[in-house]
């Protein structure tokens, strides 16, 4: 099976960006990868990008600590764009975790419907297998 | 003069209210009540009363009953009773369950009284600065905690990316790709000591006291051009100084350098890159014991909606990776510590400009 999987990053990092974008490019699969520095752009291209005829899944790695705009930020907006649109994509947060004292309730990132899981960095080959499972199960669900 | 310390006497004898308020009304207010319902109703409506007396042996409930009560219900002000000589148990119900503050026993002896009525003063104010200490300091706490989350979190951005960069490494084989990540690690480095050098220019902006020392605008903004040179060549922006100063000027050189280092830095941070003519105009003008700065740029622009909070801890109002949230706080500090202002203008897309008032000391 080879259909292609695409790939947004968000993130405000340059580092983290290229990071997440060369450890993809080696899994050696089908994929295309997008990269944003902010939020507010990604989610322009977002809903701008609605008449893709493919039913390709595309996934958005997503940073959560972002001037202008936040992850938290940028998931309420996309949860109110139309659904035939989020169908077409899943919600994966990749960032840094704190354990304790955390104001911004990092995990309540996870009551959104549209964001999967959560993957802390920094991103090593391990979490990136996983990750791509999690997202190759997905996919299956959305072709049947 | 300071209000009358307020006081609410309940007796269920009237005359026992009479010559207590009769003795004691030129230096307190006295409320009295003749019954507890009373006494309750007094104390919702004057919540301001600092000292409660009570005579034990009341209709329906006893003083004891109701200091159990209010040491509930109105817990600030201080529960003194009054008893007969002989209530031995009733006193020792009070200390335990009512939780009073001391007894008199009756008759009373004026003295005595306001002796009493002293002491439950100091008590009562010592309580309620204390409860007013504590409220500052649970304040100053949770900034704390909202603080170090900050800076923890902003510190471990680029360490973890700088982890993550040493994970991939192992699977880099290309020599450019691997010179292309070290070049993206060096800058998350240097961002990190950016990042602390900010913050102890935050620490000690929040503390310490001025060290006033006469200012050569000329040789301060020489010190600054030495370090901004470079970056203007490499990046082509044209870097204009023109200090006027004909009078001496008194201050602290460290905030002062901090504030123009600080929107200097900015200014060339935030230069457009793909402009063709780049530059940052320092204008000094030092007269009328004060000194005007103007730094103008011709970079992105700051987007009017965000004018309001550039000056906030932690805010950064650009998505690109360069700012840490510490400058213009720290400047905004620095200026609180010289008494001057700041006044900002900016048209996005094609510049900004602070001018930055300061009063010679």
């Amino acid at each position: 099976m080879n259909t292609e999987i695409s790939f947004i990053i968000i993130d405000d990092s340059e580092l983290d960006r290229f990071i997440t974008q060369k450890f993809l490019e080696r899994t050696k699969q089908n994929i295309s990868i997008r990269t944003f520095h902010g939020a507010e752009q990604a989610l322009k291209t977002i809903c701008e990008n609605t008449d893709e005829k493919d039913r390709a899944l595309t996934v958005i790695l997503l940073d959560l600590q972002m001037p202008v705009m936040s992850g938290f930020k940028f998931v309420e907006e996309f949860e109110k764009i139309p659904v035939e649109i989020q169908q077409k994509y899943v919600i994966i947060i990749l960032t840094v975790l704190s354990s304790s004292n955390d104001p911004l309730e990092t995990n309540r990132i996870l009551t959104f419907k549209t964001v999967k899981s959560i993957v802390e960095k920094p991103l090593t080959h391990e979490k990136l297998a996983s990750l791509l499972k999690h997202v190759t199960l997905a996919r299956n669900k959305l072709k049947n | 003069m300071p209000e009358k310390i307020k006081i609410l006497y309940v007796d269920d004898e009237p005359e026992n209210l009479v010559g207590f308020k009769a003795s004691l009304r030129l230096d307190y207010q006295i409320l009295t009540a003749l019954n507890i319902p009373d006494a309750m109703q007094m104390l919702d409506d004057h919540p301001e009363t600092r000292i409660v007396f009570c005579d034990q042996r009341m209709p329906g409930k006893t003083g004891v009953d109701f200091f159990e009560e209010i040491r509930v219900t109105h817990p600030l002000p201080v529960r003194i009773m009054l008893t007969a000589y002989t209530d031995v148990e009733a006193i020792i119900d009070a200390i335990n369950k009512g939780n009073i503050f001391r007894y008199v026993k009756k008759p009373w002896i004026e003295a005595e009284m306001i002796w009493a009525i002293e002491e439950a003063n100091k008590f009562y104010m010592a309580n309620s600065m204390l409860a007013e200490k504590n409220d500052e300091l649970q304040k100053a706490y949770n900034e704390l905690n909202k603080f170090a989350y900050s800076v923890s979190h902003d510190i471990r951005g680029p360490l973890t990316g700088i982890l993550g960069a040493i994970n991939l490494a192992r699977e880099i084989d290309d020599i450019a790709e691997m010179k292309e990540m070290l070049f993206l690690m060096e800058k998350s480095v240097k961002k990190l000591n950016t990042y602390v050098l900010s913050m102890h220019d935050y620490y000690s902006m929040q503390r310490g006291e001025l060290k006033i020392t006469e200012i050569d605008f000329t040789s301060l903004i020489d010190e600054l051009k030495a370090i901004y040179a470079v970056n203007s060549t490499i990046n082509n922006v044209k870097f204009n100084v023109t200090v006027k100063q004909d009078e001496a000027f008194l201050c602290d050189k460290a905030p002062l350098r901090l504030i123009i280092n600080n929107l200097l830095s900015n200014a060339f941070k935030y230069q457009d890159p793909k402009s063709a003519n780049k530059s940052v105009d320092v204008r000094i003008e030092v007269s009328d014991g004060k000194a005007i700065i103007s730094i103008t740029d011709t970079g992105i622009g700051i987007l009017e909606s965000h004018l309001g909070e550039i000056f906030h801890l932690f805010f950064r109002s650009n998505s690109s990776e360069v700012g840490s949230g510490f400058g213009l706080y720290n400047v905004n500090s620095a200026l609180l510590k010289l008494n001057g202002q700041i006044e900002v203008d900016s048209v996005l897309n094609q510049g900004t400009t602070f001018k930055v008032t300061i009063p010679s000391i």
